[in-house]
This record gives C-alpha cells, structure tokens and sequence, in this order.
C-alpha cells in the first residue's frame, strides 16, 4: 500500500478508486437509511411500514427513483433559473465532501482515509456550513412566500447551533490534542491495568449530549425540522422542487443524517474499536445505532416552536457548552498537575 | 500539479472579483464574492496553511456570507437601484489602482523568497503552531481584538434595541 502511494500515478488510481467505492457505498447506504427509517417509523406507529416492493420492502426506494426520476422536473415561472438548479447541487456537494476526511476501519490495525489532514474535524464543519446556501438559496430562487421563510429560518438556525456545536467538541480536542480523527479515535489511556482506547464519551458526557442535540438541529431534521415544517409551511425550501432536484436534497439530508452518526461514533464511541468485533463491522453497527436514534427522535418528539429553537441554541446549548469547556480545561490542568 | 490548481483557483478568484462589480443583480455579487472567497481558501491550502484554509470557509463563506444573503433575501429580488456612477469615480479609481500598484511593488523590493524545507510545512499553519503564537508572542493583540469584538457586539445589541419608554 505505501509503495504504492510513494508512486504518484498508483496514488492517483488508488483515491480515485477510494472515492467510488465511497460514492457507491454512501449511495447505497442512503437508500437502505430512508428504508431503514420508513420501517422503524411503521413499527413506532404500530403500522407495518413499506413491505410490498421486493423481500421486506426493500426495493421500495430503487421504486422510488425510479418514479422521481421520471417525474416532471417543473421549474416555476419568474424565478432565477441558475441559482435554482445551483441550490441543490450545492447541497449534494457538501454532503459528499465532508467523507474525503472520515477515516474508516477496514480491518484490524488496517484503516484508510480519502485524505488524513491536521484539520479533519473542522474540515467536517467548513464543508456543511456551506449547506447553508442550499437551503437559503433554494428557498429564495423558488419565488415562493413559503419557500423563502424556510430558507431564513434554516439559515438562523443553522448558524446558530453551528456555535454549540463546534463548542461541544472543544473539551474532545483539548483531551485528545488534535483535531485529527484518526488520532481522537487511537487516543489511548492508561488506567491502571488496563492501556488502550477508550470511548471519549467518558470524559465528555456533556460535550457528547451537546453535539447530538445541535447535530439533529443541523441536519434539519424532526424536532428541529423548522426549515420544511409541513404545517405551517407546506414543505418550506423544497415547496417548489420536483424530480431529481427534490431526491438531491433529499439525498443531501440523509447523507448529512449518516455523515453526522459517523462522526459521533469516531468522535465519542471509539470509532472501529468494540471489543473483538471486526472493525468495518463495528463502525457500521455504531453508524447504525446512531442513524436508529435519529429515526427513534423523530418519531417520539413533535416539533418545536421558533422562539423555543432559538432560546434552547442560543440561551442553554452554547452557555453550557462555554462552561464545559472551562470546567474540562481546569480538570485537565489539575490532573497534569 | 500545484501551479495548475493556483492557475485555476487565481482566475476562479479573478472572475469572482469581476462578477461582484459587474453583476446587477446583488444576489449574484453575493454569490460572486462567495466564489471569491472559496478560491482563496484553496490558494491559503496550497500554501500549506491548512488552518487559515478552514477558517475561511467556516467564518467568510459559512457565516459573514450568509449573513449578506439573509440581507438580500429579506429585501427581495430587486435589481440594483439608486444613482449611478459619482462623476469623478473613473479618474478617481485608476489614481488608487496606481497607487495601490505603487505599494505593492515598494513593498516587494528587496524580499527574499526561499523553498519550504520539510520541517516548515510539517509545523508551518498547523493548528497547535498557530495556537502557540495566539496565546504566546501575540496573545495581547489577541485579546485586545476579542475585546473590541466584544463592545461591537453589544453596541450593536444596544442600538437595535427597541424604545421601551
């Protein structure tokens, strides 16, 4: 492997061949989470959920693209053609590149990376802070009343559970010392008999409480799902898309959905590393317990309201996140001694 | 390869100049200065500042951007208003490009340019590198600009504060 990363044409073959299989594989697992999350939502509602298309309905969304991607693509009257068409591409783009910097574990002491850079975590943030305009953009160039308060509303709440957020990660690097996920999921420690990885989420129950509540908040999704409330909104920023624009952002939300599980897991639960399970197994287990606690929020909690939103982000997440960070730091300083 | 990305990320940044002055719609100069922006974060990681690079994106392109587009989006989608060119603008505009021009050249008088060796860029615009100068040789600058950020924020909480009376 290193050889042939030593040679540039090998080296290109070999991540152009890792982002296909990445594309393909997030592809695929997307398809399975809207299933996945159709099936659990039947089972909550005590209703049996999509079991027509296929063994267990699982050709249900192969159905299901194959529909949208016939349908119409209808584009409405006095709006700015380019930006339309931009918005949701944008969406898909920034979904995808946050995994160029998401290790993952193939095999035991066996891992690998699209690129392994000093800033992972950030790199993360940049990238689905660029989902903004998605949102904001698709709302606006709709031409719609509806349209352009979800997009504002998204990107209110956006960038203000951004802060908390990348807060609540603060107290991991401090710990950790680097920004690297490779090294926050290797960090090893040494308590008493036993050396080894440890799940960080021990040393930072409350970062981790934060990063999950501002994380559903990000991706938009139920009980912060404001941007696309159905009530009052009708479907807020993607009232007006149709076809293969509405799966893009569609695509985007669920993607963003695993990317944020993703990260949980590398960043609080030790990543690949469960006892002797095999690692791509236990990432994969970890991913899907997390994407399973989206769905699961989704169907216990209803939504809240605007003022509430902001109070909860701004008032109780950041001031709290503030105040784990100095509580870590002062901890951190004690024990170093 | 490097020289290939700087050529084309330059000229992206270029246009993105050109499009914010030229473009009489505001939501494309908006959208002009964001390509402006996003070009200049990959120059900022092709010359290994990996930290500025992500900085960037995450304050100009993620939140000082946004901010300009909740702006434009609020007032709706109208076209460019108001007068037109000041008199003087042409003249007075190619004086600062050629005093600009001027700077610029006294300035790069007598730099020395070197090659990166190795030890530069494994520690050069890492996050702990620049996190040593923050808190270390510039620390009282530093805070000096947290705090004015600070007095802005609250007078401009201050000002937009209804009257209660």
């Amino acid at each position: 492997m290193s050889d042939l990363y030593k040679d540039p044409i090998g080296h290109w073959v070999v991540v152009v061949l890792a982002m296909a299989v990445v594309l393909f594989v997030l592809l695929t697992a997307t398809a399975y989470t809207v299933w996945f999350e159709r099936v659990a939502l039947g089972h909550i509602q005590r209703r049996p959920g999509p079991n027509r298309v296929g063994p267990w309905g699982l050709m249900q969304l192969a159905a299901d693209g194959i529909k949208l991607a016939f349908k119409e693509s209808f584009v409405p009257a006095k709006t700015d053609r380019v930006i339309y068409v931009i918005a949701p591409t944008i969406a898909v783009a920034a979904a995808f590149l946050a995994w160029a910097v998401i290790p993952i574990g193939l095999w035991y002491n066996v891992q690998y990376w699209i690129a392994d850079v000093n800033v992972g975590v950030l790199l993360i943030f940049a990238v689905s802070s660029l989902n903004v305009y998605a949102i904001v953009l698709g709302g606006y160039a709709s031409n719609n009343k509806y349209s352009l308060l979800g997009g504002l509303r998204s990107a209110a709440q956006l960038i203000s559970y951004e802060m908390a957020m990348g807060l609540s990660l603060v107290p991991t690097f401090m710990i950790v010392g680097s920004l690297r996920l490779r090294d926050i999921v290797d960090y090893t420690v040494h308590w008493g008999p036993y050396t080894g990885p440890i799940p960080l989420i021990l040393l930072t129950p409350i970062g981790f409480l934060i990063y999950m509540i501002a994380a559903v908040a990000e991706t938009n999704r139920t009980p912060f799902d404001l941007p696309e409330a159905e009530q009052e909104l009708i479907g807020g920023f993607l009232t007006e898309y149709s076809g293969l624009k509405f799966v893009m952002y569609y695509l985007a939300e669920y993607v963003n959905v695993i990317t944020a599980s993703a990260l949980a897991t590398l960043l609080f639960f030790g990543g690949w590393y469960l006892w002797v399970v095999p690692p791509v197994l236990a990432f994969f287990l970890k991913v899907v317990f997390f994407v399973f606690v989206y769905i699961w929020l989704r169907g216990t909690f209803p939504r809240l309201r605007y003022d509430m939103l902001m109070r909860l982000g701004w008032k109780v997440l950041l001031p709290l996140a503030i105040v784990n960070v100095i509580v870590t730091g002062v901890i951190i300083v004690l024990v170093q001694g | 390869m490097a020289i290939a990305v700087f050529i084309v990320f330059g000229l992206l940044a270029i246009a993105g100049g050109v499009g914010v002055i030229t473009f009489h719609q505001p939501i494309r100069s908006v959208l002009s200065l964001v390509v402006v922006m996003l070009s200049l974060s990959v120059l900022f990681l092709l010359l290994s500042a990996q930290f500025v690079f992500v900085v960037q994106i995450i304050v100009y392109a993620g939140a000082v951007m946004v901010l300009f587009l909740f702006v434009i989006a609020l007032l709706g989608p109208a076209r460019e208003t108001g007068p037109g060119r000041l008199r003087f603008q042409t003249g007075l505009s190619s004086l600062f490009v050629l005093a600009f021009f001027g700077l610029l050249y006294a300035m790069l008088q007598g730099v020395q340019y070197r090659q990166p060796d190795h030890t530069d860029l494994n520690v050069f615009g890492t996050v702990q590198s620049i996190a040593v100068g923050l808190f270390t040789t510039y620390l009282y600058p530093f805070e000096l600009t947290s705090v004015l950020l600070l007095v802005a924020a609250i007078g401009a909480i201050y000002l937009s504060r209804r009257d209660e009376s």
